[in-house]
């Protein structure tokens, strides 16, 4: 893994750097001297690691050679911060430890009924029937703690694509994989799909619902702000796999315009709402829900509304609009409304605005998007309520930033209490971020988190009934992993707890609200809106991420003109032009993809590269895409206009129905394949082959539509006809739209 | 009593989780009725709700409030109502004419100049949050009184699009029905074009037998949840109900297109009297337009005199079919526009005051509440808030005003908007309905 290489390679650097070159070879002829937590010294060579977790062992070459394994645990802490950067990264030793400890757990919680369900006609105080209830609770839960068979291929393979590319495998990519012969072929396919641009618009979705990142971003606006450098700013990170908290901490920190630095879309996107932002980053980075706070103590969790405040305070000099005349518009020489007037009137003279106007209102307008950037202020302006009513502040007091739980910070240390906050945020002495995250991860692999809600950790963890040695496992391992959340999914993926069958019992409330399912398997999900839509067009192409959606440097440079570049009237039309333009969806080949490339009137995209949200009536929003309004707001339950479209709609009856469409033409009639045609479109609809009941049924549809007497062309009209039959019948299936 | 919240909020998960579970077309097939509407006062009458959503917000001076000779006035001259010293302004003749059937209030004011936050307040009675949803009237009336028909939803919007809060936190079992184009009816209902009945059902036999080992397998909540979808949809498919949606099986189609307007207003407002007749409770018509920046006089006598034809029609017909005394008629807006006349033409955003409209359902007609001043600037007397609009429709409805609802998160909501009662530190409706507008 290359983060491994290039943490031995930057130590090896660094010693050099300050040893000098010549020296470098001494160093490593030297022998380390290791120290122990109780101060004892060892001379040894380090050749490296072993187990994982609180197993974890260092392996040491001593001077005679021989090797020896040291329990990392009880090394000095420079010892230990030595032996971090060479921590064994590979996935499958960390994925066997994740493994023993699912196991222990799923074994242990089955004593533990076992001996309540003994116990059980013993007890008093449960009358008759509620313990023929209870009974029946402990047999279904016994049930849940038996791990379940391992997934067969077909259906590992379409779970990894659903859950790392956000789409079904296409036919081509089912066929591969399938026909593959390599043992570890599961551990590949998991390191291509991470290193796959599906990868990054499915990590884009799930970012950009809990980051609310829509079109026209900010409260007041009708679209006027662009945000699309802030989506390129997110799908690059993902890409780039910039470690989660380095993520965090620029996102928190950020200043300026969205199109010259793009990570002050998060502040913007909460334009006006200081305090609404304040809840949300602590909901969505430290799943922790303080909103009741901002009005009163929290009702059941240890926040008081002067935390809260105290919190508050440390935003408190980040403002999201740049106030005070010409000097915010840093572009140009020229005086920002004489610019605009001289503009106005340009085009008034030469006759281009609406009759009886004198003025361009999207002039004005646009150029004032100038404003919305975040800025520090000189004074913290966050004041305790009007109506404060507990005895340790009064109404309107200020407040000085402080935080409640944690590291206390020291504000002389940093820039600005904005600064100091984000540290704080991503800081290792914060008990709840890492938690967080891969709680929220681990709810992508499986379905659930180990602790639900994901936006309500408990302040105290070892009471619950939760898995608490994996939990703290899978933190210490992300901050192992220097948080690559690519590193931390493909251990995650190769584990044989989410290789195993998806569980076919429900968790009850009582299991998940305590987190006592303790994953046999990952959980049965209906596919979220995007994987379903993403998953028809990967049913229309062979290559479903061909388009992507660009516009962040044009936009830049729409912004950045100088007014006294535009005199004419057509250079200000143009300019508008330009404006309105910048977002674009563009293919590899560089080609602009234009309005009418679609399929049956359909614009079959990747989800994340069209317009954020869609509009309310559209196939992904009645299947629940997330308004982009509040934290994850997408759901994922069933309604009839659901139904509908996919019984009557466009996409079943046309797009992939057609005797023109991708399936049938490309796939059906045009791949040379042992396989026949119904085999092949079950392979792309369920990436799996028919039952040969199912397959009879198949048939007797086609052999029911074609007869001696017809064409050649009429025979192969008939046969479209069936083949689509059996498409909509697919894509109509609960196996389709359900994650196995 | 942390123990006992937190066991609320479990309560209400899990009946939220059952609600979503039986829920039929984007509404829950619960058992009917539930509480019973309060008739207190004149208020409670209402069995259904129709309100018209001017969106862009409606100009009052050109409508509800005009002012000639004012020279704010522009050029908008007053239409008699029949009623000493009240006019209409010049483009809503037709519902001067039924004056004695409407009450027009003239003191609105609103919080905000943008449209988004405008449209939210009016609808939620609540100030727009990044942590939470409101719900809007439709739903709240449906969660106050309970499902008003076994199979058709109790909230259907009609040419809505952009944002609309629907159900909030009562979450999407309980979001209203989106209609976009009222001659389209409900989107995807029919069998698509050329797919005749035999194929329709062949399809469906295969989609069973490939789905059978997967639904023998995995018989989750979810599972048969969605089975149970297709059920419903395929029985509703079939059902009178999706007739209901239908426009054109209306009786006398063309004539009726003909007094209420072949315009989205007009149709919306047939459609909107044509559910009302079947059973749903509330419906908004959402109609767009009204952001008059520019040229202002040239827009308004179309505009204006869609929806002077549309509601005066839709008045007619309510009253000829005896649905007009338990049909409440609400017509409102963001916010008015500027009495001052822009540069080009046109007013722009001005919160500080507008008009609305009742009428039906309990509304003494032929009365005008409050007044803006000389010049439409700023209200003069009785100020009425969007959360008092709302709580006038709660009150015509008789939904309790009182009755608190938890949000899943645990936070405490009203109807009307909420605050603290001073003396006993109760969470208290923040809006009061305006009792002058009941007979």
């Amino acid at each position: 893994m290359t983060t491994r290489t290039f943490k031995t390679l930057l130590f090896a650097l660094s010693g050099g750097l300050v040893l000098t070159m010549a020296s470098v070879s001494s160093v490593q002829a030297e022998m380390r001297t290791w120290t122990s937590a109780d101060g004892k010294t060892l001379q040894a060579d380090f050749v490296g690691t072993a187990g994982a977790g609180a197993n974890a062992v260092v392996k040491l070459k001593l001077a005679d050679g021989s090797v020896t394994s040291y329990p990392i645990a009880k090394l000095s802490e420079a010892d230990r911060l030595f032996v971090k950067g060479n921590l064994p990264t590979d996935p499958a030793a960390l994925a066997a430890e994740i493994d023993k400890l699912v196991l222990n757990k799923l074994k242990e919680s089955y004593y533990g009924l076992r001996d309540e369900l003994a116990a059980l006609p013993q007890k008093t105080d449960l009358t008759a029937d509620e313990k023929v209830k209870r009974k029946e609770e402990i047999e279904k839960e016994m049930q849940m703690c038996i791990p379940n068979e391992m997934t067969t291929d077909n259906q590992f393979l379409r779970r990894i694509y659903l859950d790392i590319a956000g789409r079904i495998p296409t036919f081509d990519e089912a066929e591969a994989f399938l026909n593959e012969r390599a043992p570890d072929k599961r551990a590949i396919l998991i390191n291509d799909l991470l290193d796959s641009e599906g990868f990054v618009m499915r990590m884009y979705t799930y970012y950009a619902d809990i980051l609310r990142i829509r079109e026209g971003i900010t409260m007041m606006g009708n679209g006027d702000l662009k945000v699309d450098p802030y989506m390129e700013f997110i799908k690059q990170s993902i890409r780039e796999d910039k470690p989660y908290d380095a993520l965090v901490r620029e996102l928190l920190t950020a200043k300026g315009k969205v199109w010259e630095n793009p990570a002050v879309g998060y502040l913007i996107s909460d334009q006006g709402m200081r305090l609404c932002n304040l809840s949300n980053t602590f909901t969505i980075f430290m799943g922790t829900e303080i909103t009741c706070a901002q009005c009163h103590d929290h009702p059941f969790e240890e926040v008081y509304q002067m935390d809260f405040y105290k919190m508050a305070a440390f935003m408190g000099t980040t403002d999201t609009r740049a106030r005070g005349g010409n000097a915010m518009m840093m572009m140009g020489s020229g005086d920002y409304r004489a610019e605009i007037d001289r503009m106005n009137k340009v085009l008034f003279d030469a006759g281009k605005l609406r009759p009886n106007q004198t003025v361009d209102q999207n002039l004005g307008q646009w150029f004032g998007t100038h404003r919305t950037q975040v800025v520090e202020l000189e004074n913290n302006v966050v004041k305790l309520p009007h109506d404060y009513k507990y005895d340790d502040g009064e109404p309107e007091m200020k407040v000085q930033p402080g935080t409640y739980f944690g590291d206390k910070t020291d504000l002389s240390q940093h820039e600005s209490p904005r600064e100091a906050f984000a540290e704080w945020v991503v800081s290792p002495g914060n008990p709840r971020f890492t938690i967080n995250v891969v709680n929220r991860f681990w709810k992508i692999a499986f379905g659930l988190a180990q602790i639900e809600p994901v936006y309500n950790i408990p302040g105290h963890l070892d009471g619950q009934a939760q898995n608490y040695e994996l939990l703290t496992f899978l933190e210490e391992m992300m901050k192992d992993l220097d948080f690559s959340v690519k590193d931390f999914f493909r251990v995650i993926y190769n584990t044989k707890a989410y290789q195993r069958e998806a569980e076919t019992l429900t968790p009850s409330l009582t299991q998940v609200d305590k987190g006592t399912y303790h994953f046999p398997g990952p959980i049965l999900r209906r596919m979220t809106a995007e994987q379903i839509w993403d998953s028809l067009v990967a049913l229309t192409t062979a290559d479903p991420e061909s388009v992507i959606r660009r516009g962040a440097e044009e936009y830049r440079q729409v912004m950045n003109v100088d007014p006294a570049s535009l005199q004419t009237a057509e250079q200000i039309l143009q300019w508008k032009e330009d404006f309105r333009n910048v977002s674009k969806l563009q293919k590899y080949s560089g080609e602009i993809v234009s309005r009418e490339d679609t399929v049956d009137g359909v614009q079959m995209f990747r989800a994340s590269e069209l317009r954020q949200p869609m509009r309310p009536d559209h196939f992904l929003r009645m299947f629940g895409q997330s308004d982009k309004q509040l934290i994850e707001n997408q759901f994922t339950t069933g309604s009839a206009p659901q139904v509908m479209a996919l019984l009557n709609g466009t996409i079943t009856n046309a797009v992939l129905t057609s005797p023109d469409a991708y399936l049938i033409k490309e796939i059906a009639f045009g791949k040379g394949s042992k396989r026949d045609n119904i085999d092949k479109i079950f392979l792309s609809v369920l990436s799996r082959y028919p039952t040969s009941e199912e397959k009879s049924v198949a048939q007797s549809g086609m052999r029911a539509r074609t007869d001696r007497d017809m064409s050649e062309a009429q025979k192969l009209e008939a046969e479209a006809l069936a083949i689509g039959n059996v498409i909509w019948a697919l894509v109509n299936t609960r196996e389709f739209m359900f994650i196995q | 009593m942390k123990d006992s919240l937190n066991r609320l909020d479990q309560l209400s998960r899990r009946q939220f989780v059952a609600r979503t579970a039986k829920t039929a077309l984007g509404v829950s097939i619960l058992p009917i009725g539930g509480a019973n509407r309060l008739l207190a006062a004149g208020g409670g009458k209402a069995e259904h709700c129709i309100f018209f959503y001017m969106s862009g917000g409606m100009t009052h001076m050109e409508t509800f409030d005009p002012k000639p000779g004012a020279e704010t006035g522009g050029k908008t001259t007053g239409i008699s109502t029949g009623v000493a010293g009240v006019e209409l302004a010049e483009y809503m003749p037709q519902l001067a004419k039924r004056f004695n059937d409407i009450a027009v209030v003239r003191s609105m004011t609103q919080k905000t100049g943008d449209h988004r936050g405008g449209a939210y307040w009016m609808r939620t009675s609540y100030e727009p949050r990044a942590t939470i949803i409101h719900p809007s009237m439709g739903p709240w009336a449906q969660t106050l009184l309970g499902k008003k028909h076994d199979t058709l939803p109790d909230s259907v919007v009609i040419g809505g699009g952009g944002e609309h809060p629907g159900a909030g936190f009562f979450g999407p079992a309980l979001a209203p029905l989106p209609i976009g184009d009222p001659d389209k009816g409900v989107q995807n209902s029919a069998p698509y074009q050329g797919v005749s009945e035999d194929l329709f059902e062949k399809r469906l036999e295969l989609m069973n037998t490939f789905d059978e080992s997967f639904r023998r397998k995995f018989q989750t909540d979810e599972v048969k949840a969605y089975t149970q979808f297709y059920e419903e949809t395929l029985k509703l498919m079939k059902s009178e109900d999706l007739a209901t949606f239908d426009l054109s099986l209306e009786d006398k189609y063309e004539e009726k297109v003909a007094r209420y307007g072949n315009t989205r207003v007009g149709k919306g407002a047939m459609l909107a009297k044509r559910l009302v007749s079947s059973g749903v409770r509330f419906i908004e018509v959402v109609s767009g337009g009204w952001d008059m920046h520019n040229d202002l006089w040239d827009a308004i006598p179309t505009t204006g005199g869609q929806l002077d034809q549309a509601l005066s029609s839709l008045i007619d017909d309510l009253k000829a079919e005896g649905l007009f005394e338990k049909t409440l008629i609400v017509l409102g807006t963001e916010f008015g526009r500027t009495p001052v006349i822009n540069a080009n033409g046109g007013r722009d955003h001005h919160p500080r005051v507008f008009s609305t409209m009742f009428a039906g359902g309990g509304i003494r007609g032929g009365q005008v509440y409050g007044a803006s001043d000389a010049k439409g600037i700023a209200v003069k007397e009785n100020p009425v808030e969007a959360k008092d609009f709302n709580a006038t429709i709660a009150h015509a409805m008789g939904l309790d005003l009182n009755k608190v609802i938890y949000a899943p998160s645990g936070r405490p909501f009203l109807v009307a908007g909420h605050t603290r009662d001073p003396k006993t530190d109760a969470i208290v409706t923040e809006g009061h309905p305006i009792m002058e507008l009941f007979s």
